[in-house]
């Protein structure tokens, strides 16, 4: 554990340091699998069905807001149902104008939680979107998952419905709409997977809030539970085709998936929880105060030896793990300078630097 | 001399400033009743557009029924059914957003009492 505790402070530290150039490699990768997505699966327009588009939209959503991805990616499905048909466009641009004027205004950091419901929709691992944002997000959460379900079903019915439309005559354009709407309103395997994430988000968020130990673990696998049982019932009534094995497979990832998060974003430690209880004049107050683990992790200091000789110094490198409260000492920073106190560190713009995790 | 508390209070508020302020500072300008009125209009502006699209969607759902049926409706009980349909979809909608703005106006407004006080804070280190 002690172990995996080190990798992470690492992981953050580097995250921190290269944030820079982080963070746009990971919009680009997450563009270049995005467009070549929506390519690969409706691609009716040739013309950005290209792999030099998607390399040149993803180098743009790079150094973009993540909006703006969203945004892109809204545009280019809807070119290539317009290349397919205008109806289906009119139909996509409907859904989609529907879902920003009523909901995406208000919350628009969700946008990519849209956008990525799809995605993993497309690579057979929906369960993980409901889980997650559950743990990390808040309960509107629940209607963004939802748009995200929609807009998988809007483009699973474009694709599976594209020889029909092709194939239906000028003087059809009412059955085109017709057809689409039909496909998505009358979609039962939709309106049980809006139902079960819906309750997923919901049930996952609200154990996790919980006083209780290992709250977030139980949300875990309560919010997969609930997730497996929705939709095993509504595939029994409703006979929509479920694959029991892929959704097995799927609950396993999940969990798997959703503990990487725990352990980067609630990693505490039970067996140190301290119960208070004091008052002032007002009130009486019952606290449960949970420790973080946390391990600083190992960093390279150089220590000057013989400091007096001005050529030829002796230097040596040794890798220390400061503990906290270790003693000052004078450490060398090659990009700082000279700085007191080994192991101490600043957190900034988070309000959420104490060493307990306070749970009421 | 350097004064580490300070530097540690400039650089969270600096940050403060930078993400979370911005937006916080924008609710902050207006009174309460302005903020949630400005919102909840363009809530009722958001409501018609989307019902607009609503409206077109279920007549062109079944256009040449429509067209056909046109002359034999009652279109004064078909238009006070239409409308009555906006009535609700505003109503509702306008009434979600209210609730939203209140909230989101209220954390604001706690949100840079902090900051203010803060503020407050540094200055007092300043004159130590």
């Amino acid at each position: 554990m002690t172990d995996l505790l080190e990798l992470r402070e690492k992981l953050k530290l580097f995250y921190s340091r290269n944030e820079v150039f982080i963070l746009p490699i990971i919009k680009f990768i997450l563009a270049f699998v995005v467009f070549n997505s929506i390519n690969s699966r409706l691609g009716y327009m040739t013309g950005i069905d290209n792999i030099a588009v998607v390399l040149i939209i993803a180098l743009l959503c790079s150094f973009l807001p993540v909006g703006v991805m969203v945004f892109l990616a809204a545009l280019v499905s809807l070119m290539h149902m317009y290349a397919l048909s205008v109806e289906v466009a009119l139909v996509g641009f409907a859904v989609y104008m529907l879902m920003f004027l009523l909901y995406l205004r208000f919350c628009p950091k969700d946008s990519i939680v849209v956008l990525l419901t799809p995605l993993f929709c497309i690579y057979k691992l929906p369960y993980i979107i409901p889980v997650a944002m559950g743990l990390i997000g808040g309960p509107a959460s629940a209607v963004s998952v939802g748009c995200g379900v929609i807009i998988y079903y809007l483009l699973y019915t474009v694709t599976g419905n594209s020889a029909a439309i092709n194939t239906m005559g000028d003087d059809e354009a009412v059955a085109r709409i017709r057809l689409i709407i039909d496909g998505i309103l009358g979609n039962r395997q939709m309106m049980i997977t809006l139902v079960a994430f819906t309750v997923t988000v919901l049930v996952v968020y609200m154990i996790r809030r919980m006083s209780m130990d290992y709250s977030w673990t139980i949300a875990i696998a309560a919010g997969i539970m609930v997730n497996l049982v929705i939709l095993l019932v509504g595939d029994l009534l409703y006979d929509t085709n479920l694959s029991v094995l892929n959704v097995l497979i799927g609950a396993i990832v999940t969990f798997l998936a959703a503990k990487v998060i725990e352990f980067f974003r609630f990693c505490v430690d039970y067996s140190r929880t301290e119960k208070v209880q004091f008052e002032d004049d007002e009130y009486y107050y019952y606290v449960k105060a949970v420790p973080k683990m946390t391990v600083t992790a190992q960093t390279k200091t150089v220590k000057r030896i013989n400091t007096q000789r001005s050529g030829g110094r002796n230097v040596t490198t040794e890798r220390t793990s400061a503990p906290r409260g270790a003693s000052r000492t004078r450490d060398y920073d090659n990009t700082r300078g000279y700085r007191r106190g080994t192991g101490k560190s600043v957190t900034i713009g988070s309000d959420n630097d104490d060493d307990f995790e306070e749970l009421f | 001399m350097l004064n580490e508390e300070r530097i540690i209070l400039m650089t969270k508020m600096a940050s403060y400033e930078e993400h979370e302020g911005r937006k916080n500072m924008a609710i902050g300008r207006y009174f309460r009743s302005d903020y949630i009125a400005v919102q909840v209009l363009k809530a009722v502006v958001c409501a018609t557009i989307s019902f607009g699209v609503l409206f077109a969607l279920f007549i062109f759902y079944d256009f040449e029924t429509f067209m056909q049926d046109i002359y034999k409706m009652d279109l004064v009980t078909f238009a006070k059914n239409a409308l009555l349909l906006y009535a609700g979809l505003v109503v509702v909608y306008s009434a979600a957003c209210y609730g939203v703005c209140a909230y989101k106006y209220s954390k604001a407004k706690k949100s840079l009492k902090l900051y203010y006080h803060n503020l407050k804070k540094l200055n007092s280190l300043y004159s130590e």
